[in-house]
């Protein structure tokens, strides 16, 4: 269980323009990391990090209004995201595909009012959100392309 | 928006003394001028009475919705004597700021605050994927006998300008939302914060005409818990709630106390402080994991939390997926600690069968929990038989400096 936190951009400059949901290095889920390293100029106006795990890394963008995490397996296919922060990411830029499909079962998820939480399963992808003001959380998933032996807990 | 019930009273007068008392609002509260001893000992009206799933709360809004605390609040016009009672308020003590939908203000007129040459709006999430949208304006908010406090409130409005991507399902109505309004009194001072002065920030916008771009709002501008502003009582608050037994009961009948150590009616007795860290938290252990982000949660109305691995808390089915549904009532534990570690306790708790529970005719009950994230949540069952206080960040009572929960 060794954790190496390895800081890859230290700057100074946190300039964010409308929270999370700007973040253009983010990769989606289900895709491959790659994006990650092509988008590293416009990283510079966050600061990275990246965690290693037996199984898969884990890509840490910050930005003042929070932190998303990305979770990309060994062959470098990202199954999980998950965020922290003053408010949600903008969950279209980081579904990628499983947009459409997401968005179709958020329709049919019944709100329960008073819960401060919320789960949405549709075919390929579990979202969900909890937590409360000056500290969102959420993750979304694969469940398929999980790696074996990674707890869910994990994704945090 | 025709199904609302308009809970409101427009009242002319700032005489309120009728909203003090925590015994249904009919003390006088003659002497709320000075503070000298004689009347910091003898002050009632730092008391809200708090009905979950009682009279204070909107049939309109409350379907289907147990554990719902609510209280009155009283707007008024800034610097005026033009007043508007608004039952139907949420109780949270996982938010900060009071936010009123527009649609309910028909008496009064807060200020719109100005964001540059626009106006300041506000999106705010909440962890169940919901939004509130709408205008930042300033009102003097009265609470209970208190003095009247001017301060940013956010006037719920989806139709607001143009809502940002993270606002466009916002709550349009009351009935959407499950309330009137919600008055946030958890354990922060300002909504958002330091950062939300220094960058655009997902929550604050300036608006002008229909377009809203992202903006800056400086700690006077912010939304604001408006405890924070009274002139004694601004430490924090307690809420107290009374016990309830297994099944449950149609309502229950507290009080929302402001003040920490402030009057002769607040003075802590018999609890312990559990300080909290920057984001409100504190520690759950349960089931052999502990989880940091955890957190007391009036708004929350069950407790939430991961099922335990022993396969003894199923979920519900549909309908009522995502509460526990146990064959029979089960008893648990887990152990509460401070965020830096000290002190612990232990919490004995129960949780029934969720869908035995709403089938009775009871709205209120102490045994309600459902399944959780990455957390847990003690929502309202914790407050049921617990006085808890909430202990502002940087602010001192007897009980240490805030941020703290104390019970």
């Amino acid at each position: 269980m060794h954790t190496t936190i390895r800081v890859l951009l230290a700057c100074t400059i946190t300039i964010q323009v409308a929270g999370m949901s700007a973040q253009k290095a983010e990769a989606t889920l289900g895709q491959t990391a790659s994006s990650i390293t092509s988008d590293r100029n416009a990283l510079s106006a966050v600061h990275r990090a990246t965690m290693t795990r037996s199984s898969y890394t884990v890509q840490e963008f910050t930005s003042g209004s929070g932190t998303v995490r990305e979770f990309v397996s060994l062959p470098g296919i990202v199954f999980a995201i998950a965020w922290n922060g003053l408010v949600h990411p903008d969950l279209t830029t980081l579904l990628g595909a499983y947009t459409a499909e997401y968005q179709s079962a958020l329709k049919q998820t019944v709100r329960k009012r008073g819960v401060r939480r919320h789960q949405v399963i549709s075919d390929q992808v579990i979202v969900e959100k909890w937590g409360h003001m000056r500290n969102l959380q959420g993750r979304a998933y694969l469940p398929a392309l999980i790696p074996s032996g990674v707890d869910i807990n994990e994704i945090n | 928006m025709k199904s609302i019930s308009l809970l409101v009273s427009v009242l002319v007068t700032l005489a309120l003394s009728g909203c003090g008392g925590g015994g249904g609002g009919t003390t006088s509260s003659s002497s709320s001028t000075s503070s000298n001893t004689t009347s910091v000992s003898t002050f009632s009206g730092n008391v809200l009475t708090i009905t979950v799933n009682g009279s204070l709360c909107s049939s309109s809004t409350s379907s289907s919705y147990p554990n719902k605390p609510c209280v009155s609040v009283t707007i008024c016009s800034p610097g005026t004597a033009t007043c508007q009672t608004v039952n139907d308020i949420l109780l949270d003590t996982g938010s900060y700021g009071l936010r009123i939908f527009g649609s309910v203000l028909t008496g009064v007129a807060p200020t719109q605050i100005a964001s540059g040459s626009g106006s300041l709006a506000e999106c705010v999430q909440f962890g169940d994927g919901s939004a509130l949208w709408g205008p930042v304006r300033t009102a003097d908010v009265i609470m209970g006998g208190e003095p009247a406090v001017q301060v940013p409130i956010q006037v719920i409005d989806a139709g607001f300008g143009t809502a940002p991507t993270a606002c466009q399902s916002a709550d349009a109505t009351p009935a959407a939302a499950g309330f009137n309004g919600i008055l946030g009194v958890g354990l922060h001072d300002y909504d958002c914060g330091t950062f939300c002065t220094l960058a655009s920030n997902g929550m604050y916008y300036s608006c002008t005409g229909t377009s809203c771009t992202a903006t800056t709002a400086p700690l006077a501008n912010q939304v604001r818990n408006p405890v924070a502003l009274l002139p004694l009582d601004n430490n924090g608050v307690i809420v107290k709630l009374p016990a309830l037994g297994t099944g449950g009961a149609t309502s229950v009948t507290g009080s929302l106390i402001l003040g920490i150590g402030t009057r002769a009616n607040n003075i802590p007795s018999g609890v312990t402080s559990y300080p909290a860290d920057q984001y409100a938290r504190f520690k759950t252990t349960f089931d052999g994991i502990t989880y940091s982000s955890s957190f007391l949660d009036t708004g929350s109305n069950g407790l939430f939390f991961p099922a335990p691995s022993s396969g003894s808390l199923p979920a519900c089915s549909s309908p009522n997926a995502g509460w526990y549904c146990p064959p029979t009532t089960i008893n648990l534990s887990a152990i509460t600690t401070g965020a830096t570690s000290l002190p612990s306790s232990t919490i004995n708790f129960m949780i029934a069968n969720a869908n035995s529970l709403f089938l009775t005719s009871n709205s209120v009950f102490s045994e309600l929990g459902g399944t959780y994230a990455g957390g847990f949540d003690w929502g309202l069952p914790f407050f049921l038989g617990r006085d808890v206080y909430v202990g502002m960040a940087n602010k001192t009572s007897s009980l240490g400096t805030g941020p703290y929960w104390a019970y």
